[in-house]
């Protein structure tokens, strides 16, 4: 008895955002028989950004798909392609429990300010994304986390409105109610 | 001076500090009087806006216009409103709806609010009334409700893909 052999790879590119980057890559990917699993896609300031994990089967040649994708990225133009070979995790992702709203007037240092007394407290970021808008600019942060049991939601307003003081930036958390059907 | 005599006061963006802070509650007179006209005198400034909050106008008291009439969204609207200590008695519902902000012109966000609710407040004239609302003026009044204890929408934001960047209506 044998099982068809797969393996997992990180796949990243990015480039000037334009028609056609995901259909150019993608395209490769079909052409050699791999299943596209979790992928996030996002315009980042004109740059358009694609993470993806993948299944490759066994027997598909790492070198050659990765030329072909390199190939992809010389004609679109792409201004990187990565592909990584990673381990392979059924695990599924933590569901978060809060959301956070981190906003203030921009200036260096508040996404790490805030993940890293995230970090001390255990709190898992599932999701970040980050916007400077504005001719004076505003910086905002919103995150997704998931909450170790030992902190609960009056913990976390206490921790972040101490992160908020320190920093000079607004913080707020709300639970995420789950809709029960 | 005529009574058509309008002073539109300047809106404050965020971060400006005053958007932040607890406002106190105020009563009927002078103050209240003066601070109500500024308020509608401001949202009439701006075409499409459906309400206005003491602190954007840096005056830190509980007073906000509502009026959401002209608006095509609007299922229930009480004209114009204009109310002082205003607090939510109740509220039932709850939905997505995007919202804008004179203070934070270059954003909107998909924001989940209750869909009927029930405003206890003062008027000018220092009448008790409860206002029953519900959609888009249950919407407006609860946005303009958070103005006052220091909130923004960008507080009520459940995820990145309710927000939008937008160009500036202000």
């Amino acid at each position: 008895m044998s099982v068809a052999a797969v393996r997992s790879f990180v796949l990243t590119a990015t480039g000037r955002d334009r028609p056609g980057i995901v259909a150019a890559v993608t395209r490769v990917l079909l052409d050699h028989g791999v299943n596209l699993e979790d992928a996030e896609m996002a315009i980042l300031r004109g740059h358009f950004a694609i993470v993806l994990v993948l299944s490759v089967p066994d027997e598909l040649g790492e070198a050659q798909l990765r030329e072909e994708l390199e190939a992809v990225g010389r004609d679109l133009p792409l201004e990187a392609v990565t592909l990584s070979a990673v381990e392979r995790l059924a695990v599924e992702s933590p569901e978060p429990t809060h959301a956070i709203s981190v906003y203030g007037a921009d200036r260096p240092g508040i996404v790490h300010g805030v993940a890293e007394a995230l970090a001390r407290h255990e709190v898992n970021v599932v999701d970040l994304s980050t916007r400077v808008v504005g001719d004076d600019p505003i910086y905002l942060m919103l995150l997704e986390v998931t909450l170790p049991p030992s902190l609960d939601t009056a913990a976390l307003d206490e921790l972040l409105e101490r992160v908020g003081r320190e920093l000079g930036v607004d913080v707020s958390a709300r639970a995420l109610d789950r809709d029960v059907l | 001076m005529t009574s058509s005599e309008v002073a539109a006061r300047e809106v404050l963006r965020y971060p400006h500090p005053s958007l932040k802070q607890r406002c106190e509650p105020i009563a009927p007179g002078a103050e209240l009087d003066r601070v109500a006209r500024d308020l509608l005198d401001t949202m009439r400034a701006f075409p499409g806006c459906v309400g206005l909050a003491a602190p954007q106008v840096d005056e830190l008291v509980r007073v906000i216009v509502v009026d959401v009439s002209e608006h095509k969204k609007a299922t229930t609207s009480h004209g114009l409103l204009v109310l002082a200590n205003p607090v939510v008695v109740e509220t039932s519902g709850d939905e997505l709806g995007r919202e804008g902000c004179l203070s934070i012109p270059d954003l909107t966000a998909n924001v989940r609010r209750a869909t009927s609710i029930r405003v206890e407040a003062l008027t000018p004239a220092g009448e008790n009334v409860a206002i029953e609302a519900e959609g888009f003026e249950a919407r407006a009044l609860l946005h303009e409700l958070d103005h006052l204890d220091g909130i923004l929408f960008l507080d009520r934001v459940a995820s990145r893909a309710d927000l939008f960047a937008r160009k500036r209506y202000a």
